[in-house]
């Protein structure tokens, strides 16, 4: 990101215009944050105040609070500013507790896993 | 340079992004810089339903180095000065 002078800010590619606003973060890693951003630099490192990890699975969801996290620019997918009158997530989510959500991903892991293995068990058997 | 100012050319347009995680933007080109960064208004993902944490996201900046694709409408491109471009982007570079 080239450093925009004051009259720039509007057009170009800059995320001045995100400052101080709730964002959501989207990782290579597959992770969710939300937060208010406080600073970034031209590498796209971002700095977010009262940052959460949002984790859906299925029909379930879950805010893990974090805090200040100073996030590697180099792990940032996609910096999306979230419209604050329109509903973050669909009305038939739920929200459930940390420990809960974390059993729905072990289990949806061991789903895809189970998949997996299935698969290549039956790859042998060459079907075609 | 030429990528760069191809896509300042196309600022306004609606164009579709995709990502190498799979994820695909459809959007409105507002801004694009020299890493190729992009920022497109009015997003809407391709395939709502597998990404709910999307949905209020209207406006987004999206990293250069995370694209694999940017889909243009078809009467984006003019062919002949792209080549042109390119021409002279080979013998000059």
């Amino acid at each position: 990101m080239s450093w925009a002078g004051p009259d720039d800010i509007f057009l170009s590619t800059s995320l001045a215009t995100y400052l101080d606003k709730k964002l959501l973060v989207l990782l290579r890693d597959g992770r969710k944050l939300l937060g208010l951003l406080r600073s970034f630099d031209q590498f796209a490192n971002v700095v977010l105040e009262g940052a959460c990890e949002r984790v859906i699975v299925g029909d379930l969801y879950c805010d893990i609070p974090l805090g200040l996290y100073v996030i590697r620019g180099e792990n940032v997918v996609l910096i999306g500013e979230l419209d604050l009158e329109k509903e973050e997530l669909p009305s038939h989510m739920t929200p459930v507790s940390a420990a809960e959500i974390k059993r729905a991903q072990k289990a949806e892991r061991e789903a895809t896993d189970l998949k997996g293995s299935m698969r290549k068990r039956m790859e042998f058997l060459d079907f075609d | 340079m030429l990528f760069f100012s191809y896509f300042k050319d196309l600022v306004g347009r609606e164009v579709t992004v995709e990502l190498k995680n799979d994820l695909a933007i459809r959007g409105t080109l507002h801004s694009v810089d020299q890493y190729l960064n992009i920022k497109l208004e009015n997003t809407r993902v391709v395939d709502q339903d597998k990404n709910p944490h999307m949905l209020s996201v209207r406006n987004c900046f999206i990293r250069g180095s995370v694209v694999r694709y940017v889909q243009l409408p078809p009467d984006g491109v003019d062919i002949e000065l792209l080549h042109d471009a390119t021409r002279r982007e080979a013998r000059g570079g």
